[in-house]
């Protein structure tokens, strides 16, 4: 009979059940929020057993889900008190980090070398502490503690504190929670016998990118410094070029599961207290488990989510920053993110760099000047084009006209279907480009001007005026400084062709005209858009026209900062001194 | 009752708002029938228009500094009460209709005429009335700043085409000076140039634009800009084309910007204006459409004008395509709307006036 059975499985069919192998089954809280859960009845009830309970089963047919963040809140909330006994603080550790599977945590037991000796033990993350620091801490309280008074209840912490641990910065915590954020940012943990509170000392020391080059706004005049991943290092940047008491830092919290600290700053005695206020208002009202970047921070705080213009600017360079907050504005630097938000912004300033007021004023208005017309250029011109070519000829001069038909003549596609083709090549060349790894770098100029440019047009696919038309257009937006306003253009330009290629310049006005008008709508916390001239304030001298420093007489008026006078009227004072003479 | 959000702009966004929404008649074949009027002294006959017009400034400033905080909407039911004041701003309510429905065909008309000949005007309709309601929806602060970010092309762009049609000027053509007599001249020419559609819009946006205190002022101004560049622009035409040829053609401007010659290179430039007045033509169309929604909106008492947007946008749409052709569009033009500009513009406010100097004689006799 077995071996009957044996052959009937040898010569049929049999499921493999363990074909699949590992599956990532669904976990409790997502079937919580499947709804699955409900039909469970509550302990201590049997089926069916009261016709209110029924009801509100009928009523509410799927329970909320709990956040799973709130679950972990609960249970991190039974251990947040310190206990006077070292053992139960070790084991309750011991527990919360899952030790000693997880290799990076670090508990150092030690004595400390008073009379009586006390029991105490560290508690830090391998690799996030500064271990030079740790040592000195370690030497300090292990061999040259020579207290021999006895103490008091409760006391011991602050002798520690006062007389024995020569860290720079040294808190005493009661909180558990408290103490373990800072012992997950890189500080280190002292739990004594007998004291219902912990030390926790400042050693972080992880490593980290220095301060490089900037990568991305590059000037040729100016500071060479760019802000860097840690956030203490970019907020000390910025206090480097901003020696002031009235320079604030509030340090925020985003995220529920997994902290991200994030620092505000302004001056006191300049930014608006509404503007602050709603940075502040608006940071602290994310409900999100985890900020990874500067980015999504905008992404949450930003005023039109729907409209493609940046109304954040976002930027790499400390001296920037350092002159908006001298504007009034508001500066906020997300720790782990190297470019730092700047609110209110408008357009025009998307289109400035520091290298026009670094220069004279002269090469910095033609600097702007260039740049608005790079700017209208990246996004109108491959419309334009087409508008002109299927509609409007008779603009072209007559031998120009003849010299595109000339080229056209060996093209076998419609305009659009050619114009789409090289903005789609250029579209992939940039973004291959940029995922291109560094060490095939010059690949991508070989398939780009080769392949892309000349082997095109030889091969009769493209006309050679085409090459050159999405040619310039590449470059007008490269030349765009902010990055986010530059593929905002990107994006627009396709609108702008189908447009064109469909109602010739009447397309293209109603393009501008709703382009425009969304434009204007917008706000940047408060300050609209398209200040100073849609609405018209105050102009100032800094809009495309660069006027001389000396008549940077005015801050902003969109800020409206507490104190608009940057300079006085007559800001070069030695001109008075020569006419007194 | 909750106010209407209109948002706020100030007295420059105000001037240019109001100074654009009357060019945009200069675009379309309005100036030929001055021509008509006036022959060679076509270029004087906004000179009338223009001291009615600010006349009819003057007795709407007056009206509005008399109930502060008020539009002319609610200023109208008051001296009138519930019954006649509605009619009224009715009446109100249909002319801004009726301007947007004709400026609509018309725009539409010279689209096809001066950009794209084979395009059905449904289509063209169809893309005015979406800017027009998408600048109506976003309301008279986003108008007002796209208005005057505009305003450098649009008024530098016609200040650039009389520039350089000076080589193209002829003297002569000015002449005889009087044209068909001063008295046609002057007193047709004014009835014709006076019917305007800003003071009543101004007086819808009053308080959008800061108050009834800077209505004046800003009024005038508008007034003396647009008026300006009417008397520029005719003096130009008259200058280049004499107005006999003039009186024969359907769109006069887009005929000056065709004829702009600067070499081989500069000419037949006058697609580049399409673009210019088709913006002055959204702005137009989304101010009128705005302006009709708010005001029947003030009138029925509703706190927000924007769902009128839509219901009102097709009507405009539908009634902009009932004339049969460009020609019957041009005399309802001529025959309806330029009478019809009167009324709630000139007449309205006069009946106020006289209703309420009635009324405080009647309550000082009452005393």
């Amino acid at each position: 009979m077995i071996n009957l059975k044996n052959l009937l499985k040898m010569i049929s069919y049999q499921e493999n059940l363990e074909r699949e192998g590992f599956i990532l089954k669904e976990t409790k809280d997502e079937q919580m929020k499947a709804g699955k859960d409900d039909q469970k009845i509550p302990p201590g009830k049997k089926e069916g057993s009261t016709g209110e309970d029924k009801k509100k089963h009928g009523r509410r047919s799927f329970r909320k889900p709990v956040p799973s963040s709130g679950a972990n809140e609960q249970k991190s909330g039974e251990f947040d008190l310190i206990s006077v006994f070292l053992e139960e603080n070790r084991k309750t550790i011991t527990q919360l980090y899952d030790l000693p599977k997880n290799k990076d945590v670090v508990i150092r037991n030690f004595t400390i070398g008073t009379a009586p000796p006390v029991r105490c033990f560290g508690l830090f993350i391998d690799g996030l502490t500064n271990t030079t620091l740790q040592d000195l801490l370690f030497q300090a309280m292990m061999a040259f503690a020579e207290q021999t008074s006895p103490l008091g209840r409760g006391k011991l912490v602050e002798l520690v504190k006062e007389s024995l641990l020569p860290g720079n910065q040294v808190v005493v915590k009661s909180s558990l929670r408290d103490i373990l954020d800072g012992v997950n940012y890189g500080d280190t943990a002292f739990f004594l016998e007998g004291c219902s509170k912990a030390l926790l000392v400042e050693t972080k020391g992880w490593e980290r990118r220095g301060v490089e080059r900037p990568q991305i706004e590059q000037t040729i005049s100016g500071p060479q410094e760019a802000f860097t991943e840690t956030l203490r290092t970019n907020t000390a940047l910025l206090r480097k070029l901003l020696k002031s008491e009235q320079l604030s830092t509030e340090i925020l919290t985003v995220g529920s599961r997994i902290k991200t600290y994030v620092a505000v700053m302004y001056l006191r005695d300049l930014a608006n207290p509404d503007l602050v206020a709603e940075v502040r208002r608006r940071i602290e009202g994310i409900k999100v488990d985890f900020v990874a970047d500067s980015g999504v921070l905008e992404q949450f705080i930003e005023d039109h989510p729907y409209n493609l213009n940046p109304t954040i600017l976002s930027t790499e360079r400390p001296d920037r920053v350092a002159s908006k907050i001298v504007e009034g504005k508001v500066a906020i630097l997300v720790d782990g993110s190297p470019l730092t938000l700047v609110v209110p912004t408008t357009m025009y300033e998307q289109l400035h760099t520091g290298e026009e007021t670094y220069r004279s004023w002269q090469a910095g208005t033609y600097i702007r000047y260039l740049r608005a017309m790079a700017f209208l250029v990246s996004f109108l011109l491959p419309g334009m084009y087409l508008s002109l070519v299927l509609f409007h000829h008779e603009m072209f001069p007559t031998e120009l006209l003849l010299a595109i038909a000339g080229n056209r003549e060996k093209v076998p596609f419609p305009s659009i279907i050619e114009v789409l083709l090289m903005e789609f090549s250029l579209e992939l060349i940039r973004e291959a480009g940029l995922r291109i790894p560094g060490v095939m770098g010059s690949t991508i100029g070989i398939v780009g001007a080769l392949i892309l440019g000349q082997a095109a047009v030889q091969a009769n696919i493209v006309s050679p005026i085409l090459v050159i038309l999405v040619a310039i257009t590449g470059l007008a937006s490269f030349a765009i400084p902010y990055y986010s306003l530059a593929f905002s253009t990107r994006i627009y330009r396709f609108f702008y062709i189908a447009l064109g290629v469909t109602l010739g310049f009447f397309g293209i006005a109603i393009g501008l005209f709703v382009h425009g008008i969304l434009a204007a709508n917008l706000k940047s916390f408060g300050a609209p858009y398209l200040a100073p001239t849609g609405p018209r304030t105050e102009a100032g001298a800094d809009v495309i026209t660069r006027l001389p420093v000396f008549f940077h007489e005015k801050r902003p008026d969109y800020v409206n900062p507490q104190d608009a006078t940057r300079q006085p009227r007559v800001s070069r004072q030695w001109i008075k001194k020569d006419k007194g003479d | 009752m909750k106010m209407i959000k209109e948002g706020a702009f100030g007295p420059a966004e105000a001037i240019i708002l109001l100074a654009i929404s009357n060019i945009a008649r200069l675009f379309l074949p309005y100036p030929r029938s001055l021509v008509e009027i006036g022959g060679s002294a076509a270029w004087m006959t906004p000179l009338g228009g223009l001291v009615i017009a600010l006349a009819g400034v003057y007795v709407m400033s007056v009206i509005l500094n008399k109930y502060p905080g008020k539009t002319i909407i609610e200023i109208t039911e008051e001296a009138f009460g519930p019954v006649v004041g509605t009619l009224l701003n009715l009446v109100t309510v249909s002319f801004f209709m009726a301007v947007g429905s004709l400026f609509t065909r018309e725009f539409s008309e010279a689209m096809i005429i001066a950009a794209l000949p084979e395009t059905p005007i449904s289509v063209i309709s169809v893309a005015f009335l979406a800017m027009g309601l998408t600048g109506a929806y976003l309301g008279i602060e986003a108008l007002a700043r796209v208005s005057r970010l505009s305003y450098p092309y649009v008024l530098g762009g016609i200040s650039v085409l009389l520039l350089v049609m000076i080589p193209q000027l002829d003297i002569h053509n000015l002449f005889p000076l009087f044209g068909n007599g001063p008295l046609v001249v002057f007193g047709q020419g004014a009835i014709s140039t006076a019917g305007i559609t800003e003071i009543i819009l101004a007086a819808v946006l009053v308080q959008a634009m800061g108050g009834a205190k800077q209505f004046r002022s800003i009024g005038f101004r508008a007034m003396l800009i647009a008026f300006g560049f009417s008397v520029a622009l005719l003096a130009t035409l008259t200058l280049s084309i004499h107005h006999y040829s003039l009186s024969e053609l359907t769109l006069p401007f887009y005929k000056l910007s065709s004829m702009i010659y600067l070499g081989r290179f500069f000419q037949r430039v006058e697609a580049v204006f399409v673009i210019i007045w088709s913006i002055v033509g959204a702005l137009k169309i989304a101010l009128t459409l705005y302006g009709a929604a708010v005001s029947l909106a003030r009138l029925l008492k509703l706190p927000d004008y924007r769902p009128l947007i839509w219901p009102l946008g097709l009507l405009i749409f539908t009634f902009s395509l009932l004339p049969t052709d460009m020609t019957a569009t041009i005399s309802l033009d001529l025959q309806f709307l330029r009478p019809f500009t009167f009324v709630p513009n000139y007449l309205f406010p006069v009946l106020i006036m006289i209703a309420y100097w009635l009324r405080r004689r009647g309550s000082s006799a009452g005393r």
